[in-house]
């Protein structure tokens, strides 16, 4: 990396850091440090939600997934400006009107505290667990490609997080997430546009994508209704509207965004700005994806992307065949480099024929290279004790590391760090605000003052801060577990919005049915997904229904419940 | 805060059209991205 590069991503990092330290340095109170003061613009939620959601991994792996599968994953974000229609309609009205700090909060409220405590119980869970891969994962990226020590890098995210969110707290989250947000949509723009002007001079956007086209990248809508298909038009519009509406209505590192607005208009405006914004954002970072696909089409990639298990492979005594499969790897390149030349003139001359020959000549040349691939595969396999296995998350940032002019690459790693710092610093305030207001508060210490509140917030988010960095440092010898965190988080997701949504639309059901049929829904969800092969998307509408139904048929069994204790 | 208290959105009379645009641009964008498909398929 050049001076140049350093200078870029060294000085944007530290001026976000140091401008969301400044701008909340004063003291606060519990209302400032846990919900901003109910002081946040619409533009500065709509932006603070869109940073929580868009992870590092956001940046590094849906370009590879494009690469490699196509801008079908698009669809998974067709649910989400329904759910927030939906959140602005039903749930903003609620939170506000009860005034609480957290969504789990509310619970108590309508139902009962030990419905409240397992909802918030399996928040912290899951969450709790997951922000250390938050973490880890574009640690691992970053280090492997730029040689970046892995324990400094995990600790330098997971302190500087830790760090601002403990001086400013949800302030300090949305004043630096909006910056963050500037640099992501700013760097993938420029990617966008660099990587069309990387291409041969004959080939323009218009090439690029007929090129694109014919590889069945612009595979962007799939009407077939496939329940085990993870990405068609109906899981994307079904399975990703409860999900949308399980992470963005009951989820705190969401709901802790939006709580910060100044009235209940300015967070619904928050709110639609995101179900507006959100699915071209997406469509963006997918096109960069394909663009660096057709890139690769023209100027010859790596065998492996993950050029630290190459190299391992290669300082073994499989050297000889890895040799072998890159040369031969070469040759079917330069095999789909004419087909696909010979396709874009074709393109230009609007010759038919010529196109469909060469998309076969390129098709064949593809089969040969994709084989050559997991043969390489297996090789990576038997001489990496690292298991993880996707070489598809190394694409982009190879790409960017190797071909993109200098102080752009030092900008497109600032993405990938601010990605990382903005997901992560919503994970550290909104666990700091649950474990504070829906457990300390509420079941340890009830009277004590607003200040001692604040200091346990404060404290809390370092504990947070510091759980998260020990799980990271300790995931590459957890891979099985890092891959069950993330499966039990999305699990989980179904059975919490049941609750949410008894509690907002079915009047007439109680806490205790509620509760057990929470619990006997989370077995259900655990059996289904240890024996049958549905796509996670549809859990979040199973456990939604489940949790629904399985209140109905146990209320009249239970014995009639107390009136609730009121929320503190 | 009450229901009462909410302030209409900017640009629109009632918070129903501000709803209908969010969801005319999604069905918007997925038409788009349906044509796409068919187009290069």
């Amino acid at each position: 990396m050049s001076g140049l590069d350093w200078g870029v991503l060294v000085g944007t990092i530290a001026f976000i850091v140091l401008y969301g330290v400044w701008k909340t340095r004063k003291a606060q109170h519990m209302s400032g440090y846990l919900r901003a003061d109910n002081t946040e613009r619409w533009w500065m939620m709509g932006l603070s939600i869109m940073a929580t959601q868009a992870s590092a991994i956001t940046f590094l792996s849906t370009p590879g997934q494009a690469f490699d599968d196509g801008m079908r994953f698009i669809q998974f974000y067709f649910g989400l400006p329904l759910a927030m229609v939906v959140l602005s309609i039903t749930a903003i009205p609620i939170y506000y009107r009860l005034k609480v700090f957290t969504a789990y909060e509310y619970l108590e409220t309508r139902f009962n505290l030990k419905t409240r405590s397992l909802a918030a119980l399996l928040f912290l869970l899951q969450r709790g667990l997951s922000t250390g891969i938050t973490i880890y994962a574009p640690a691992i990226i970053l280090s492997a490609i730029l040689g970046w020590n892995l324990t400094a890098t995990i600790l330098f995210i997971g302190v500087v997080v830790t760090f601002y969110t403990v001086v400013g707290g949800t302030k300090a989250v949305s004043q630096t997430q909006r910056l963050q947000m500037a640099v992501m949509l700013g760097g993938m723009l420029a990617a966008a546009i660099v990587v069309v002007r990387l291409l041969p001079e004959n080939v323009g956007f218009s090439e690029a994508m007929a090129v694109a086209g014919t590889a069945g990248k612009l595979n962007l809508v799939d009407l077939s209704f496939n329940p085990n298909d993870r990405y068609n038009l109906w899981s994307g519009l079904i399975g990703g509207f409860f999900l949308s509406l399980s992470y963005f209505g009951t989820d705190q590192s969401q709901v802790g965004r939006y709580l910060g607005g100044e009235t209940i208009a300015q967070s619904r405006l928050g709110l639609l700005m995101n179900g507006l914004v959100k699915v071209p954002m997406q469509f963006l970072i997918l096109l960069v994806g394909v663009l660096v696909f057709v890139f690769y089409q023209f100027y010859a990639p790596p065998l492996y992307f993950n050029q630290q298990q190459a190299a391992n492979v290669l300082a073994s005594s499989a050297a000889p065949a890895w040799q072998k499969l890159e040369s031969e790897s070469q040759v079917a390149f330069q095999e789909k480099k004419a087909a696909t030349l010979a396709l874009v003139q074709a393109h230009q001359t609007q010759d038919q024929a010529g196109k469909d020959q060469a998309a076969l000549k390129m098709q064949q040349a593809e089969e040969k290279r994709k084989d050559l691939r997991s043969q390489a595969q297996e090789l990576v396999k038997t001489y990496n004790q690292d298991t993880d296995l996707k070489d598809t998350d190394y694409v982009f940032l190879t790409f960017v590391t190797q071909q993109l002019p200098r102080g752009l690459v030092g900008l497109l790693l600032a993405v990938v760090l601010c990605a990382a710092m903005g997901s992560t610093a919503s994970a550290f305030n909104s666990l700091a605000s649950t474990s504070v207001v829906d457990v300390y508060k509420r079941s340890l210490r009830r009277n004590a003052s607003d200040e001692h509140y604040v200091r346990a917030s404060r404290w809390l988010t370092v504990g947070w801060g510091a759980v998260s960095i020990f799980f990271a440092l300790f995931a590459s010898q957890l891979e099985n577990l890092i891959q069950a965190v993330n499966i039990l988080g999305s699990l989980f997701y179904g059975t919490v919005l049941g609750i949410f949504i008894a509690a907002f639309y079915f009047k007439r059901l109680a806490g205790n049915a509620v509760f057990w049929a929470a619990l006997l829904t989370q077995l259900l969800i655990f059996l289904l997904y240890y024996y049958t092969a549905i796509a996670y998307l549809w859990y979040n509408l199973i456990g939604t229904v489940l949790v629904v139904g399985f209140a109905y048929l146990l209320q009249p069994m239970l014995p009639k419940q107390r009136l609730p204790s009121p929320a503190p | 805060m009450t229901k009462g208290d909410i302030d209409p959105p900017p640009f629109f009379k009632s918070w129903t059209s501000m709803y209908w645009l969010v969801l005319g641009v999604l069905a918007v964008l997925i038409l788009l991205f349906y044509l796409i498909t068919e187009a290069y398929k």
